[in-house]
């Protein structure tokens, strides 16, 4: 029952990449074997193109009616290809969580939602934790690890 | 109405989602960090404030992704809803209270929080050295926090507190007042 | 220490053991300059074990003692020397944790313990339960030296949300709990050093041992106590 279950509806989770305020790339972790790994270089690439790209999405919105407090509309959120979906989510706050998928997961959202939670705990409440600088911090690779694992 | 949801809110998530501690760890944790500035700052209160709202600032910058995360909360419609949220949500979850909001002046841009509990002071007298309660404010982290925080979601505050139970007041009592939204589109012309 | 805003514990649990609350506030208005709020919101008017199983969240613990870590961080030239002062901000937790937690102990309990074992036994049970909702997982004497003895967190809750960077391996944050430990045994007349080290196991990555070793003259007494 599950495994058919898990053949149609297959979870799984290929990467996971958290990009600061500025565009850096702070955080990348394959998951899971399906997509290619790029080198370093290509992930800075693509990390600074898709936050450009996301906030002139945004300015693709009618301008808010009423100025303050600013109403932030949000940019692209969903890109999909054959091989791969890939959600972002970017919190009010300005950073964005971008999860790379199997193309027909729809529980993307669900899982970036605890991986913000993870990110709120053992990223930022680690005092050696320095905001915008890239994270390594032990506890948030291994809690995420078991999470992600935990749903495939 | 904005401060019936935030309620609901605040209680649902303090209930459910927030992972709890002995209060009194908490209350002797902050006394003495604030016991230690005092040390190292040979008792000049003033420069003790400073630095407590400094911590602040620094805990509000990061506290503001875990309310974010655990709220599942969106960006406030004007400066009223906001303040609900913090009182409401905001202390809620992080210190099991929620201060009264009043005082508002008719721009809508200041109001107070009047604290009826304040468990950072549970357990707390000042020096009794003729300058502590005149020059002290014990809770000035939390000004500190909520400028942190809000600054991140692009608010900028100023608060302090006006009045407080351990100096000998009736009430204690912090005044918040809006600076400006910041608009990330701009680039910054006052800093 | 006077100078600093004390916790004002001990002598609130003094007071109030010995005189009524509204007579302890008569009291300590006229002999003190401090002003007090008309409303009787003081110290002396509240209930010493109002907050004693109250909650809050852990966040805002580790919210607080981050910052702790960071300002001590700033403050020191090594790993050695922050232990040193993140210790030493635990102590005073301890001394009045200790008065706190012997006075809401049942009367025939309410005892400051006067020999090792029970000294232990009331650190690893009575404090760690108070603080962390559970008693420490285990306690052992050291084989090789009979003034050391240890106590085991497998995952100790201070460092729940901590990662401790590569090149600062060797520090431990518990050192502040060693603190809050050797503040205990100081207020019970047991002088010792507390010190906190990671043991990590793959099951327990925080594992931490504290090492209780207590001066000469505890085992002197000690031994003195124990002949028949």
């Amino acid at each position: 029952m599950l495994d058919t279950d898990k053949a149609q509806n297959p979870r799984v989770v290929f990467a996971l990449i958290i990009i600061n305020k500025a565009g850096g790339l702070i955080y990348q972790r394959d998951f899971h074997e399906g997509l290619t790994k790029l080198s370093v270089n290509d992930y800075l690439i693509l990390a600074g193109t898709f936050h450009g790209i996301h906030a002139i999405t945004a300015r693709l919105m009618p301008r808010p009616l009423a100025p303050p407090p600013p109403q932030k509309p949000t940019g692209i959120e969903v890109l999909e290809s054959d091989a791969f979906r890939l959600q972002c989510f970017q919190t009010l706050t300005g950073t964005k969580f971008l999860l790379f998928t199997e193309p027909h997961q729809t529980n993307a959202d669900v899982v970036l939602r605890r991986v913000y939670e993870l990110y709120a705990d053992y990223v930022m409440k680690n005092p050696f934790y320095q905001s915008e600088m890239p994270i390594r911090c032990e506890a948030f690779d291994r809690h995420l690890g078991s999470y992600v694992k935990s749903r495939q | 109405m904005a401060s019936t949801k935030a309620a609901r809110i605040g209680e649902e998530v303090w209930k459910t989602r927030v992972d709890k501690v002995n209060a009194e760890l908490v209350t002797l944790t902050y006394g003495t960090i604030v016991a230690q500035l005092c040390k190292d700052y040979d008792s000049d209160y003033v420069e003790v404030n400073k630095q407590l709202d400094k911590m602040g600032y620094n805990i509000g910058m990061r506290l503001i992704e875990d309310f974010l995360a655990k709220s599942n909360t969106g960006r406030c419609a004007n400066f009223r809803e906001t303040a609900e949220m913090i009182s409401k949500v905001g202390f809620k979850i992080f210190l099991n209270i929620t201060p009264t909001v009043t005082n508002w002046t008719s721009d809508n841009k200041q109001f107070s929080l009047i604290f009826e509990e304040n468990p950072l002071v549970d357990f707390v007298e000042l020096p009794d050295d003729g300058r502590a309660q005149d020059e002290l404010w014990y809770s000035s982290i939390l000004c500190g926090i909520l400028r942190g925080a809000l600054e991140m979601v692009q608010i900028q505050i100023e608060a302090h507190f006006i009045s407080d139970v351990l100096r000998g007041n009736d009430s204690t009592e912090m005044r918040v007042s809006l600076i400006r939204y910041i608009d990330d589109e701009m680039p910054a012309d006052d800093e | 220490m006077s100078s600093a805003p004390s916790l004002n514990l001990a002598a609130q649990a003094k007071s109030l053991t010995s005189a009524s609350a509204a007579g302890t506030l008569q009291q300590a208005s006229n002999q003190s300059g401090l002003r007090y709020p008309t409303n009787r919101k003081t110290i002396y008017d509240r209930n010493l074990n109002r907050s004693r199983n109250a909650e809050l969240s852990r966040a805002s613990f580790a919210y607080l003692f981050g910052e702790m870590v960071s300002y001590a961080q700033r403050r020191v030239t090594g790993i050695q020397d922050l232990e040193k002062r993140l210790n030493t901000q635990g102590h005073p937790i301890g001394l009045r944790l200790l008065d706190l937690l012997l006075y809401r102990e049942p009367a025939r309990s309410a005892q400051r313990p006067t020999r090792i074992l029970p000294l232990l036994q009331f650190i690893t049970t009575t404090l760690w339960r108070h603080l962390f909702a559970r008693p420490a997982d285990a306690l052992e004497r050291s084989q090789n030296n009979e003034d050391e003895y240890m106590i085991s967190d497998n995952d100790p809750l201070v460092n729940q949300y901590i990662s401790v960077p590569k090149e600062m391996s060797q520090l431990n944050c518990a050192a502040f709990v060693a603190g809050i430990v050797e503040g205990v045994c100081d207020g019970t007349g047991f002088p010792a050093r507390v010190t906190a080290h990671g043991v990590g196991t793959e099951m327990w990555p925080g594992k931490t041992v504290f090492l209780i070793k207590f001066e000469p003259e505890v085992l002197e007494r000690e031994s003195f106590l124990q002949k028949p």
